[in-house]
């Protein structure tokens, strides 16, 4: 389903050249739960980022569901982001100035879905993540954990095939990352692939694959 | 659409003070076009009206003139008068001989324009609406009257420290004069009444020490006819003179033609500088939304990343330019009309002249229609950066 080939990054700072990948094979199957584990700087998050198509590679090419998006417009990737891949960041990344209810919508507004089934859909997923009661709560009303739950909300309102986490629990307590984790587990046994970054054993545990990055390669699958 | 203004308000919300002072910005500067041309507007109806009421008089000159130029080639005597009288069409022909002269009262000097008129053309020239000031104001001036003078409202009243009643003593180019009526105050058009002293004709020679005609006035009985008649009492003048183009007959008809290219001239220079405002005003908008892009680099990116594409995140910005400067037009609407009445209201108390402010529905809208276009236009570089950014730099940007 995701299939990258030779997949390199190299960042230019000035006249220094800095790979971030290097010739990356990787193959991800539909509904499989992939950890990428990794130092600070092993290159994790810029795979991450092609994966999820908010950056294209150097060289190499991606497939996802057999369209190479490395070669595609800035606004063909935006439509497979909207439709194909949910992100679930570390910081949250909620918009302030919306509420709980708007936050999950907006993906749906981007993608031209009426305003009625928009706020429909998205009480839904906030009851499905336990937040029925904080609807109309603003990003700064809510806990980490309860901003997070929003977060995956927003991430599955286009109900897409992908769920990206990049350090999805790094901002919460343990106890709130166990129950987040166990959300995005129930998406997976769903059906979805869910794709999660980080540099905590205990969450890469989770996963029945794991993969590891050292200076932009994969080291083990 | 709905749901993008939404969102934007929300935006916009987040901001109040900034958004406030940049609303404020555009308001101030679409008030100004909009008093300025209400203003105008009452201005050239309150002059034209005053002449309209007067079609069916010609005024002559000895010169060259155009509103705003005269050239005095010299005068006229009373044979052009006579010759004058004598067109067909023409119901009465008026002279007036004028000359500012020194006036004494109590001791105090004055400069003030001495008008020889005779006493039944007054009607003929200024209309039957200038009349004595009721109950204090004496009676006018009569054929018979030796040494007596009608004198204009501002003459009795402001011009010297002491007011002058009927009955007084002036002392007029050396000779005595007596007060027999004071007029009633006049304004607009026939302000020159009010600052003027009317003798007959008869006393203006023995003041000014000849029987020159500074100015003729002429009634006519067909308006459809004046521009034909006013060539012709050029023509008579002319040739009585051996000059080419000595004699002007200004219809009233051709003077408002020329009152309005002067006042459209007045007011587009007007318009042109209340405009620098505006574009003063858009500077505010491109800051503020330049500021706003800078604030919300994050927000775009996190935008992006969920699935927005460069035309969503450019139509967000600039329907959020378009917000702010709608209210703008709207509060420099409102501002503008109250501004066109306060001005309204100083100029008729502080000169006297009743100007309304003539609101048009059209300028209004226009005023708006400017605001909107000048808030889009702004927000185009702004917008344009926003869509234009890297999500995966944006996202981490903080």
């Amino acid at each position: 389903m995701i299939r990258a080939e030779h997949l390199s990054k190299v960042y230019r700072m000035g006249k220094i050249e800095v790979p971030a990948l290097r010739e990356v094979n990787l193959e991800i199957e539909e509904g499989e739960f992939l950890a990428i584990v990794g130092a600070s700087g092993s290159g994790k998050s810029t795979l991450l980022n092609m994966l999820g198509c908010l950056d294209k590679p150097t060289s190499g090419a991606i497939f996802i569901d057999g369209v190479n998006t490395a070669s595609l417009s800035e606004n063909e990737l935006a439509g497979i982001r909207r439709e194909k891949i949910g992100f679930i960041f570390q910081q949250f990344n909620l918009i302030h100035s919306l509420n709980a209810v708007e936050n999950v919508s907006l993906p749906m507004f981007f993608a031209g879905v009426s305003s009625d089934e928009r706020m429909k859909r998205a009480a839904e997923l906030l009851i499905k993540v336990g937040l029925r009661e904080r609807m109309h709560h603003k990003p700064a009303e809510l806990s980490g954990g309860q901003q997070q739950r929003v977060a995956i909300a927003r991430a599955l309102s286009n109900n897409p095939e992908i769920i990206i986490g990049d350090e999805p629990t790094g901002n919460v307590d343990s106890k709130t990352g166990d129950a987040i984790m166990a959300i995005l587990k129930e998406l997976n046994h769903e059906g979805r692939t869910l794709i999660v970054v980080t540099h905590d054993a205990e969450i890469a545990a989770h996963a029945p694959r794991v993969i590891r990055m050292r200076d932009g390669r994969l080291l083990e699958q | 659409m709905k749901d993008m203004i939404l969102l934007a308000y929300r935006d916009i919300n987040e901001r109040k003070a900034r958004t406030v002072l940049t609303i404020l910005g555009i308001a101030v500067g679409i008030a100004a076009v909009i008093a300025l041309i209400s203003v105008g507007y009452g201005f050239r109806q309150s002059v034209t009206s005053e002449l309209v009421e007067m079609g069916d008089l010609i005024m002559v000159l000895p010169g060259e003139a155009s509103w705003g130029e005269y050239m005095e080639l010299g005068r006229f005597n009373d044979r052009d008068l006579k010759d004058v009288e004598r067109i067909s069409g023409v119901q009465e022909a008026a002279a007036m001989a004028s000359r500012a002269e020194e006036v004494e009262y109590r001791g105090e000097r004055k400069m003030v324009n001495v008008i020889g008129v005779e006493p039944q053309d007054i009607d003929v020239i200024f209309g039957d609406i200038v009349n004595t000031e009721e109950g204090k104001g004496g009676r006018g001036l009569r054929d018979n009257d030796h040494r007596a003078c009608q004198i204009g409202y501002s003459i009795a009243n402001d011009y010297f420290d002491e007011e002058i009643r009927v009955n007084d003593r002036l002392n007029i180019g050396g000779k005595k004069f007596r007060v027999v009526g004071i007029l009633e105050k006049q304004g607009g058009f026939k302000a020159g009444v009010d600052s003027g002293i009317f003798v007959t004709r008869r006393d203006a020679k023995s003041i000014l020490g000849n029987d020159d005609i500074s100015e003729i006035w002429v009634k006519i009985r067909n308006i459809a006819e004046a521009e034909g008649i006013a060539d012709e009492i050029e023509e008579r003048i002319d040739e009585n003179h051996k000059l080419d183009d000595f004699a002007s007959a200004m219809t009233m008809g051709s003077a408002i033609e020329q009152l309005n290219t002067v006042f459209g001239l007045l007011q587009a220079v007007l318009v042109a500088i209340a405009s620098i405002s505006l574009i003063v005003a858009s500077m505010g908008i491109i800051n503020t939304m330049l500021m706003s892009v800078m604030e919300r680099t994050h927000e775009i990116g996190v935008m992006k990343a969920i699935g927005a594409k460069n035309r969503n995140v450019l139509s967000l910005f600039l329907v959020e330019a378009g917000l702010v400067s709608a209210a703008g037009g709207v509060l420099g609407c409102v501002l503008g009309v109250i501004g066109a009445y306060v001005i309204c209201m100083c100029i008729s108390t502080q000169f006297g002249m009743n100007i309304p402010a003539m609101v048009q529905p059209g300028v209004m809208l226009g005023g708006l229609g400017v605001a909107v276009l000048v808030g889009i236009l702004s927000g185009l570089y702004p917008a344009g950066k926003a869509s234009k950014m890297s999500p995966v730099e944006a996202v981490r940007y903080e």
